[in-house]
């Protein structure tokens, strides 16, 4: 049985070969480290907090629709303020008209032929 | 000009409207006979299924808005004529034999002379309930007040598209203008030019009969019940609509020349009288 045993264990390595497998590890961390550094580097040094650089002409034509909004605001509140004083003169003037006798219709005796005659309806 | 002839309420009604020939003005022209159309099947007493005829009938009822309106109208007008101009008049143009629309009515009937039917019956308007209530025995005839209604309404509706001229029989509503208007008088006519309003003409040369050889007319006086037997043959008024003309000439007419004249002319409602003498008299302001 005890024979038999030892026939089962595999072989230690010879010291070369387990100084050999040390040495490619050491070199697959060197160079993992070495590609994790520069990629940490290149991204600090894209500055990914800092605000991109802004097109003047976008700037501009922000600039130009925030003045438009707020003046289309002012014009819209003068046109409601002058819409409701029109809508008021207008209810005056038709309550006026209504209270007032309607106007004598203008009539002149002319010798133009008519257009149509009026009879006995 | 746009123009549109048919035949309603008895009479011929022409339309002239002052615009291009497009849809809208068709459109338009289309509306106004229909609202001719309406108005005569809810007012005329020759229509036993109108509205009128059926508050005839029943002597109180709840009316539509038109009836309502022309029935104020009509009382307004009773009122402010001292009776000259009244809408209770149905019986007594029933007595005189016109008792069916004018086209059925025969030149002659047979009979006698109509009696005298008292007019002037109460009619009471519950605007708020949109009834009207007449006294027992009391029917209307809104025969010309309804036509000069339906001419104002018909101008309105017209009036928005161009001016317009509506021609409801001899009762004419205009609006914009001028529109030459031809007026009969004695001597054959004369042409008044109107901007606004309406002219109406009011007279015993036509819708006539005889009854028992005595002639008749649809110009009931109603104080007497009878057709009027003044001496004036027409009497053509001009006035702010056309509803309102038609009571100032009927009004005019029943006074008699005189009082016509110095009525017209105190009120400033230009006239043109016709004596059945053959003369022609201009007042309120004519000249």
């Amino acid at each position: 049985m005890t024979s038999a045993a030892s026939h089962d264990v595999p072989p230690a390595p010879p010291n070369g070969a387990r100084r050999r497998t040390s040495h490619v590890a050491r070199l697959y961390a060197a160079t993992g480290s070495l590609t994790a550094f520069f990629l940490v580097w290149a991204g600090i040094a894209a500055h990914p907090w800092a605000k991109p650089p802004r097109d003047a002409r976008l700037a501009a034509l922000a600039q130009r629709e925030q003045r438009l909004q707020r003046d289309a605001r002012l014009v819209r509140q003068v046109v409601d303020r002058r819409w409701a004083a029109y809508r008021a003169a207008l209810a005056r003037r038709r309550a006026a008209a209504a209270a007032a006798p309607p106007a004598a219709p203008s009539v002149r005796v002319v010798t133009l032929p008519p257009l149509a005659t009026t009879r006995s309806s | 000009m746009l123009r549109r002839r048919f035949r309603a309420m008895g009479t011929e009604m022409q339309l002239l409207l002052d615009a291009r020939p497009d849809g809208r003005a068709t459109r338009a022209l289309a509306a106004a006979e229909a609202e001719l159309r309406r108005l005569e099947r809810l007012l005329s007493r020759f229509d036993a299924a109108s509205e009128l005829s059926r508050l005839n009938r029943r002597g109180a009822m709840r009316v539509g808005p038109d009836l309502l309106a022309v029935v104020e109208l009509a009382l307004a007008a009773r009122e402010q004529t001292g009776g000259r101009f009244d809408p209770t008049v149905h019986d007594a143009l029933v007595a005189a034999g016109y008792d069916r629309s004018f086209e059925e009515l025969p030149a002659e009937l047979p009979g006698r002379a109509s009696a005298a039917v008292a007019c002037g019956g109460g009619v009471r308007v519950e605007r708020s309930a949109s009834r009207i209530v007449l006294d027992p025995g009391v029917r209307l005839d809104l025969g010309g007040i309804a036509k000069g209604y339906a001419a104002d309404r018909v101008a309105a509706i017209l009036a928005e598209v161009g001016h317009c001229l509506v021609d409801a029989g001899g009762d004419i509503a205009v609006h914009g203008g001028p529109w030459p208007i031809g007026v009969e008088t004695a001597e054959g006519s004369l042409t008044l030019e109107l901007a606004g309003g309406a002219i109406a003409t009011s007279g015993r040369d036509r819708r006539r009969w005889t009854r028992g050889g005595v002639e008749q007319h649809h110009l009931v006086e109603p104080s007497t019940g009878r057709p009027a037997d003044g001496d004036l043959l027409r009497v053509t008024v001009v006035a702010g609509s056309a509803a309102e003309a038609e009571v100032l000439a009927k009004a005019l007419f029943l006074a008699g020349a005189d009082a016509a004249v110095r009525e017209a002319d105190d009120r400033g409602i230009p006239a043109v009288l016709v004596t059945r003498e053959g003369r022609t008299l201009l007042a309120g302001g004519l000249e």
